[in-house]
């Protein structure tokens, strides 16, 4: 809220002044001047960002998608948020296997995804890529009966009577309150959701020889070696799915939600793909893969040593143990990767109080 | 194109001696054209709740909706017309109870609607021999759930939790029983999926003038009896999101079975 409410005060203040002396439309005119568009503060060391010309960000925008994402009455029963299963403090992950906070208290079939860097998140959400962009994806959530149980009416009615949300929405959208609003300024939101500024941040931009410790840069070259033709990049991430070992058959029960991308693509290829996460913020965000199934990073570092299950669409990027699945790490290496993840923690980011549930 | 000119300026030049209003209209050079699109099951008229038999199957149907859009008039002269923001949700359906449930209050039911025609507005005048129109859903649009044209929208159950996973429309919905005498199961038929998207063009059986002061109509049949041609529906009673290989011949029937032109007026 802060920077945003220092703002907008004068600007109601010049307001008050105007509607003293004038007519209506002058005061309209001044209304109208919102929504003030805003650019995504890049990290320096982060790939250039698509901009979306459907919903272009806004200050106002950003903010509504803010109140809505931790606003309760987005669920049918009034008592969970966005921000109920994606805790800022665990870098919007919620620290459950499956959660069972949904509406009708069932256990989720996929683990809760962390929510950071999704502005460059382009090749579909979910574990799966269902959907193609985050207003769409909003609408899973929402709707899903073991998650929010929203009837979108009643969401429209609910945020109709509340004065604030009229004043808000109508600053940002022409057509004011409106189901597709809610979900463009979750989207909004979501997108201003940068995890930058990490120690291993601080360290690629302040050049060579800063910062890490001696583990932590064994770790940084042992993943860059091992880890990143998946986890690429500054975002530690390809975007992209890969199979990676951790079945051997995906049955196609609860509409073929244990097929990964397969559910999505029916290309045979693609069973059993699931989204790469990034390793930004890994350390607080257990437990890990598609259905939270490793309490610790170091049953995930198991299993890339030595608990790879082979089904044709294993990936081939796997096989580092002279020509077998596996990758073989000594002890000293594992302890050098986990001091270099842990170089990956955001604490500014989990703690920024720009991105916060603006009413605490 | 250039006939249609000349008719216009034509029409201008005889015209010029009429009243204001006249004037107005037939500069303007658009007229309309009521399209419907009447449910059929083979030579019966198509209705819910009644049974319908073709190869040993019989059907009672609940439900039939679907997404019709982008749809093109395409002149004598190959010139194609579209009509702007064309995404229509034609339906014969009984009440349906939407999912998506406040629990303080009672399931928002959609309430029984017929919805055969509409009026294609503003078309220019002139002479037409095809029409061209989807079922389904573009994948602009599809892939966008917060894009919105006509009427698209989330609101009123031609989406649902399955496949909101992949946030995407249903095109096409045929429910109710179906039976071979022996059991009967619960039928769904559905298509979605940006593949199963599909464009068809009919030719008229005539020329269609449309000028601004007539009234024009195009009945389309829409053959329910088509719709899982060739598909065992006792073994698959239920196509949804996660039957794609059964969906795409379902799709391919609408596309190239379910309609045909019954008459241009």
């Amino acid at each position: 809220m802060g920077k945003c409410a220092f703002l907008r005060i004068p600007a109601l203040f010049f307001l008050f002044g105007v509607t003293f002396s004038c007519n209506k439309e002058n005061v309209s005119e001044e209304v109208s001047q919102a929504p003030h568009a805003v650019k995504l503060r890049v990290p320096v060391n982060f790939p250039p960002v698509l901009e979306h010309a459907d919903n272009p960000l806004t200050e106002e925008g950003i903010e509504l998608g803010r109140m809505l994402f931790h606003d309760v009455r987005l669920s049918g029963n009034n008592k969970i948020s966005c921000a109920s299963c994606h805790r800022q403090d665990l870098a919007f992950s919620d620290g459950i296997a499956l959660t069972t906070v949904g509406v009708s208290g069932q256990a989720l079939a996929r683990h809760v995804p962390v929510l950071f860097n999704l502005a460059w998140a382009e090749s579909g959400l979910f574990w799966d890529g269902g959907s193609k962009n985050l207003e769409s994806q909003a609408l899973g959530p929402l709707t899903s009966a073991d998650e929010m149980f929203q009837d979108l009416n009643v969401l429209e009615q609910e945020l109709k009577a509340d004065p604030e949300y009229v004043k808000r929405f109508a600053m940002v959208f022409k057509d004011g309150i409106r189901s597709v609003n809610v979900i463009k300024a979750l989207a909004q939101f979501q997108r201003t959701l940068i995890s930058g500024t990490s120690k291993y941040d601080q360290y690629r931009r302040a050049g060579s020889g800063a910062g890490l410790t001696e583990s932590e840069l064994l770790g940084m070259n042992l993943v860059n070696s091992k880890c990143k033709a998946c986890h690429s990049g500054e975002l530690f991430t390809d975007d992209n799915y890969h199979n990676n070992g951790i079945d051997v058959a995906f049955n196609d029960d609860h509409e073929g939600i244990y097929q990964g991308r397969f559910r999505v693509t029916f290309n045979p290829l693609d069973l059993g793909k699931f989204k790469t996460p990034s390793l930004r913020n890994v350390l607080v965000t257990a437990p890990y893969m598609h259905d939270g199934r490793f309490k610790t990073i170091n049953e995930v570092l198991d299993h890339y040593q030595s608990g790879i299950k082979i089904s044709p669409t294993t990936d081939q990027l796997l096989y580092q143990n002279r020509g077998q699945a596996g990758i073989p790490l000594t002890q000293k290496e594992r302890q050098a990767i986990i001091a270099f993840l842990g170089a990956l923690t955001d604490h500014e980011f989990m703690t920024n109080k720009q991105i916060n549930n603006p009413n605490e | 194109m250039k006939k249609i000119l000349s008719i216009i300026g034509l029409s201008a030049l005889l015209f010029t001696s009429c009243s204001k209003d006249k004037d107005a209209i037939i500069l303007q050079g658009e007229g309309k054209v009521t399209l419907t699109m009447d449910a059929v099951f083979g030579n019966q008229d198509f209705a819910l709740k009644k049974d319908f038999t073709t190869s040993g199957i019989t059907y009672n149907f609940t439900k039939f909706r679907y997404w019709l859009s982008n749809v093109v008039l395409v002149s004598t002269t190959g010139q194609e017309i579209k009509v702007s923001g064309s995404y229509y949700l034609m339906e014969e359906t009984g009440e349906i109870k939407l999912t998506g449930v406040n629990n303080d209050l009672p399931t928002t039911v959609y309430p029984a609607t017929k919805r055969e025609s509409v009026v294609l507005k503003e078309v220019p005048a002139g002479d037409y021999k095809s029409i061209k129109f989807s079922i389904g859903v573009d994948q602009k649009y599809n892939d966008n759930m917060s894009l919105q044209s006509g009427e698209l929208s989330q609101l009123n159950g031609m989406t649902n939790i399955s496949w909101m996973w992949l946030t995407s429309y249903i095109f096409t919905s045929a429910g109710g029983k179906v039976s071979d005498g022996k059991t009967t199961k619960t039928m769904l038929i559905e298509t979605g999926l940006n593949a199963n998207y599909k464009t068809i063009v009919l030719d008229l059986p005539k020329n269609l003038s449309i000028t601004s002061s007539t009234s024009t109509s195009i009945v389309v049949n829409a053959d329910l009896s088509k719709v899982t041609d060739g598909i065992d529906v006792m073994t698959n009673p239920v196509v949804g999101a996660s039957k794609a290989t059964v969906m795409a011949p379902v799709a391919n029937n609408y596309a190239n079975k379910v309609f045909t032109i019954k008459s241009v007026n």
